[in-house]
């Protein structure tokens, strides 16, 4: 399709929108109702155009391209149809900038300056309404503000599938509210504050916090889940304000963030947070130096290295995979080959040949389920799973039986996709082999740690001979090192952490927080957090994630990969420098594709009867210290 | 003076609520014969070379309405718009209150002629003397045969579901009357897809107006030239008209289209003794103007249309000289931002906008630049706006800023 733009000619697929044909000319049709995400609503006519041959302006947002189509954006009368529907958003409007969160960022000021009349006639009061409406545990509303564009309304219908928010009342008095009056509360919520034209929908824990000017932007990746999506960090006087989407991460989060990964930020400054190495000595910590930590460390080490299969190491799920890659570099020339980033109840991370990608998802006709749900170990992934529901149909079965699966997908399925949280093994391998009927069957497997695929490639995963966690912590080690894992907290009942650990004559433990396994240590080695460090992770489904640091590191801690660079220098051993290191990550970045589901290697399942549902919003994994996500979850579901 | 009875026959005069007596007098006598003679499709004939046009107030052709249903195998619906709530109209309730079975067969036909079986009445929620007499029309109904599965053993299915609406004002747009319907809230639907495509549950419908259905009973009995060689050449057959205002006897009256402004005006007994004629609103509150010296225009679609206003849903309402064209604006400007749906930035601001203005005129507080004011604003929000509630608001204003300015500038302060 050929269009004129402007006196621009371009060319576009048939189907195409005007508002995104104007786009690729980089001419700026303004909007408030429509998204590109949410697709055209028609609602709030500011994006009127002239076209050629038609007496009435358009609107660009819902005006597909025809052939020949000749478009003016800015003619006298498609200024003058703008113009006053600016004027019109401001009638009502309460034009309190200089207080709102909004201001300097805002698409009611943008437009009204570029496209204003810059003044009005409106003399009558404005309506008044109410201006700090609590909606739930995340958001509060400024009714004033609202211009009623519902991309809120549509994100929760169209997005997340759960339609809690609704315009009630009509007209000019139209209020954003939840349908039944309950809080509005799920695990999205804080996309409608970023969706939100004006400074209309507010999130708790920025309002009145910040300008954008004032903000230094940092772009990263979350750490909070195995999916990994990108997200700026706004930081201001050294400290995090907010976390944003990244709207162009088409390929992991779609744009959007769960409220886990936006909200769960407030732990890293946290007066709790572990900033000097401890040692255990008659029973109570005391507090010591780096380097006489690496010396104790190291002493232990070497004293132990006659017998190599006495040391044992545990951890990489949350490190990086360059950490995770020298960490197995480091304990492998000791002679060791007990080696496991698994502390918790899944076994497998790399889910074998047919791996899918994360927006493959969204073609499935398909969705089988196996062990956990998407929506709780991978929030954002689960949105695509919704999107897949919402545009094919697709149907989503819950696969604890392969036989009945088949059953219930009948025949006619071409493309499906197999979810599984990679815990039982057995119903892994099973469902594997038996659903490999399907032409297009492709697989996943969803973490509990967020580099734990990561991990798995890098090497921290038992080889012939050595141990595996639920071994090591059996045959009680002489010296067991464990990085940001909490097995006391997370492992198996049957695998007895404390009980081992309390026996292990010396236990190093790297973490932010006196954790229940830190209370076991014999040394404790403050480590920073994800926003302090860069590096890379590994997605669920294989991406390559990088950390850029947005926050400096609290003094006294440091990196897991300085404290592994500290402990070789105190062994005198030689490390692999930064340039093989690197090498050997790109290298292994995933785990060679035969490993199939449930495949031996990864040794057996263990059974964790009467555990609790692993949740990411009762602060899962090994994050303990979730202040803020506290707020958004039911009492009960929050950690003791 | 010609009085016309042909949807309005024997109201008044026998209770043809009870089906007996709708029976007696030729009813279901068409839908019978088209269960047992006549396929849709020349249902469907009769509709369109009728030339019968729809007669809630967009006045589209209701054969080429039908027509553009997709032949897809999807279930259809016909829907029965009852929500009669623009300002002056009064004969679907007239219809329904009076001749519920004459209504139902219309229906019958529509949904036999789209080969619909399922049909849903949507009835304004304020109707509720309307819904309950249509409600047992159509229990009479089904217990004659008339609905329900294999009607009159022809082997053809047909359900039909009364709704009434909650009572607003938008729902009469018939995508907002869907999603009403539906469930959700009363807002217009972006369209495309129209509801021929996408209608009601996302399938194929037709939204046709209570009279526009009722019609299609006597197009079948007395054929389609009958209904054609009546009203003009563009403007077929007949209309009912809703007389109010300062008349002496305000209410319905049945027209052939084409029948002048004045004779209107004259069946409803004229104008109050010693009263003078200052402006008439032909097609309800959405509709402009017109005046004493345009008292001759033929009452069609075409004529109305090319003197700058419309026929609308046939509402003629009377303004004579005791009017105070302020307050009555005002009044109607009130009810459009009132009844607003508030999704559309013109309609919910710029309606509110106008109102609060034309109150401060009531009160005689207008300001000496609100005249130009509130030209520009009610002409730039019309034609900008999703559905035609928000292009409803200028017409009446313009009509008495334009003739009757001095009433205005009287209030300014």
């Amino acid at each position: 399709m050929k269009l004129t733009v402007d006196g621009v000619e371009l060319e576009v697929p048939k189907g195409t929108l005007l508002v995104e044909a104007a786009r690729k000319v980089k001419q700026e049709i303004p909007i408030y109702c429509y998204h590109t995400k949410l697709g055209p609503a028609g609602l709030c006519r500011v994006c009127l155009v002239e076209i050629e041959g038609m007496p009435k302006l358009q609107i660009a947002c819902n005006t597909q391209v025809t052939d020949g189509m000749v478009v003016r954006t800015r003619s006298e009368k498609a200024d003058a149809g703008r113009a006053m529907v600016i004027e019109l958003l401001l009638a009502n409007h309460p034009l309190d900038c200089p207080i709102c969160d909004k201001g300097g960022e805002c698409d009611l000021q943008d437009y009204a300056m570029a496209y204003g009349r810059g003044m009005s006639d409106v003399v009558d009061p404005k309506e008044r309404k109410p201006k700090a409406v609590d909606l739930g545990p995340t958001i509060v509303l400024d009714e004033e503000r609202c211009v009623v564009c519902q991309r809120c309304v549509r994100f929760d219908d169209i997005i997340v599938r759960d339609a809690q928010l609704v315009v009630k009342d009509r007209g000019h008095r139209d209020i954003i509210a939840t349908a039944t009056g309950a809080p509005y509360r799920h695990y999205f919520t804080g996309n409608v504050t970023e969706l939100c034209p004006v400074g209309a929908l507010t999130s708790k824990t920025y309002r009145f916090k910040s300008r954008p000017w004032d903000l230094r932007r940092t772009q990263t990746s979350c750490t909070q889940c195995s999916v990994g999506c990108r997200q700026f960090v706004d930081v201001r006087y050294g400290k995090i304000m907010r976390t944003m989407t990244v709207a162009e991460d088409e390929a992991i989060s779609d744009g959007w963030l769960c409220d886990r990964g936006r909200y769960n930020i407030g732990f890293y400054e946290s007066p709790e947070r572990l900033t000097q190495p401890l040692y255990k000595s008659d029973g109570r910590f005391i507090q010591i130096g780096w380097d006489d930590a690496f010396d104790l460390w190291a002493t232990a080490l070497r004293k132990a290295a006659a017998r190599p299969a006495s040391i044992g190491a545990i951890g990489g799920g949350r490190l990086t995979n360059e950490e995770a890659y020298v960490l197995q570099h480091l304990f492998r020339s000791l002679g060791t080959k007990n080696l496991d980033w698994r502390a918790g109840r899944q076994r497998q991370a790399t889910p074998g040949a047919r791996a899918g990608s994360i927006a493959e998802i969204e073609t499935m006709q398909a969705i089988l389920i196996a062990g956990e749900e998407p929506a709780e170990l991978a929030p954002v992934f689960d949105l695509r799973i919704r999107k897949a529901v919402l545009r094919n149909g697709a149907r989503v079965i819950h696969a604890s039986d392969a036989a009945r699966t088949l059953a219930e997908l009948g025949s006619g399925v071409e493309r499906a996709a197999l979810i599984w949280d990679g815990v039982d093994l057995d119903l892994g391998r099973v469902l594997h082999e038996r659903l490999a009927v399907i032409p297009n069957l492709r697989t996943y497997i969803v973490s509990e740690q967020p580099n734990a695929r990561g991990a798995e490639a890098m090497g921290m995963l038992p080889e012939a001979g050595g141990r595996d966690t639920a071994a090591m912590l059996d045959d009680a080690l002489a010296v067991i090192s464990l990085f940001g894992v909490n097995p006391v907290r997370n492992a198996p009942a049957s695998f007895g952490a404390r009980e081992a650990l309390e026996r292990t004559p010396f236990v190093v433990v790297s973490e932010l927080f006196m954790t229940q396994t830190a209370e076991l240590a014999t040394l404790i080695l403050p480590a920073t957090g994800a926003f302090e460090k860069s590096g890379t992770t590994t997605s669920f489904a294989g991406d390559l994630l990088s950390l850029t640091p947005s926050l400096q590191a609290p003094e006294g801690t440091l990196a897991d990969l300085e404290m592994l660079v500290g402990l070789a220098r105190a062994l005198r051993i030689e490390l692999p420098s930064r340039e093989e290191v690197e090498a050997a990550v790109a290298q292994r970045a995933t785990l060679p594709a035969e490993f199939g589901f449930g495949d031996v290697r990864y040794g057996k399942s263990y059974g964790d009867e009467g555990a609790p549902p692993r949740r990411l919003f009762s602060g899962g994994g090994t994050c303990l210290h979730d202040e803020r996500i506290a707020v958004l979850v039911d009492s009960a579901e929050v950690p003791a | 003076m010609p009085v016309t009875k042909v949807l309005t026959e024997g109201i008044g005069e026998v209770d043809l609520r009870s089906i007996e007596v709708y029976r007696k007098r030729g009813g279901y006598e068409q839908w019978k014969r088209a269960l047992s003679s006549l396929k849709p499709e020349e249902v469907m004939e009769y509709a369109d070379k009728s030339g019968l046009r729809g007669r809630g107030g967009a006045g589209f052709p209701t054969g080429k309405k039908w027509s553009f249903l997709p032949k897809n195998g999807k279930p259809r619906y016909l829907v029965c718009n009852s929500d009669e709530a623009e300002p002056g109209t009064f004969k679907d309730r007239m219809l329904i209150e009076n001749v519920p079975h004459l209504v139902l067969e219309g229906m019958l036909l529509g949904a036999y002629g789209i080969g619909s079986h399922h049909a849903f009445i949507y009835i304004r929620g304020e109707f509720k003397d309307g819904y309950q007499v249509f409600a047992r029309a159509l229990d009479e109904a089904r217990a004659a045969g008339f609905v329900g599965k294999n009607i009159l053993s022809s082997g053809y299915d047909l359900e039909v579901t009364v709704h009434r609406g909650a009572g607003a004002y938008i729902c009469g747009e018939e995508t907002a009357l869907l999603n009403s319907l539906e469930g959700k809230r009363g807002e217009p639907r972006l369209k495309p897809p129209f509801p021929a495509v996408e209608g009601l549950y996302g399938m194929p419908t037709v939204v046709n107006n209570v009279e526009t259905l009722a019609y299609l009973v006597p197009v079948l009995a007395r054929g389609w030239e009958w209904f054609a060689g009546a009203g003009t050449e563009r403007s077929k057959g007949f209309k009912i008209v809703s007389v109010s205002g300062h008349v002496q006897r305000p209410g319905n009256y049945e027209v052939p289209l084409g029948t002048p402004v004045r004779e209107l005006l004259d069946l409803a007994g004229g104008l109050r003794p010693g009263r003078t004629l200052k402006a008439i609103q032909p097609g309800g509150g959405s509709s402009a103007c017109i005046f004493e010296e345009q008292l001759d225009l033929p009452y069609d679609y075409e004529s109305l249309a090319k003197a700058g206003t419309m026929l609308g849903s046939g509402a003629v309402v009377v303004f004579d000289d005791t009017t105070d064209f302020v307050k009555a604006a005002y009044n109607l400007v009130r009810f459009f931002s009132h009844e607003s749906c508030g999704q559309c930035t013109p309609c919910r601001e710029g309606g509110h906008w106008l109102e609060r203005v034309l109150e401060r005129f009531v009160d005689g507080r207008g300001l000496r630049g609100d005249l130009d004011m509130m030209h520009r604003v009610s002409a730039t929000i019309t034609g900008i706006n999703l559905c035609p509630l928000g292009d409803s608001i200028e017409p009446f204003l313009k009509s008495v800023l334009n003739r009757f300015p001095e009433q205005f500038e009287a209030r300014i302060a």
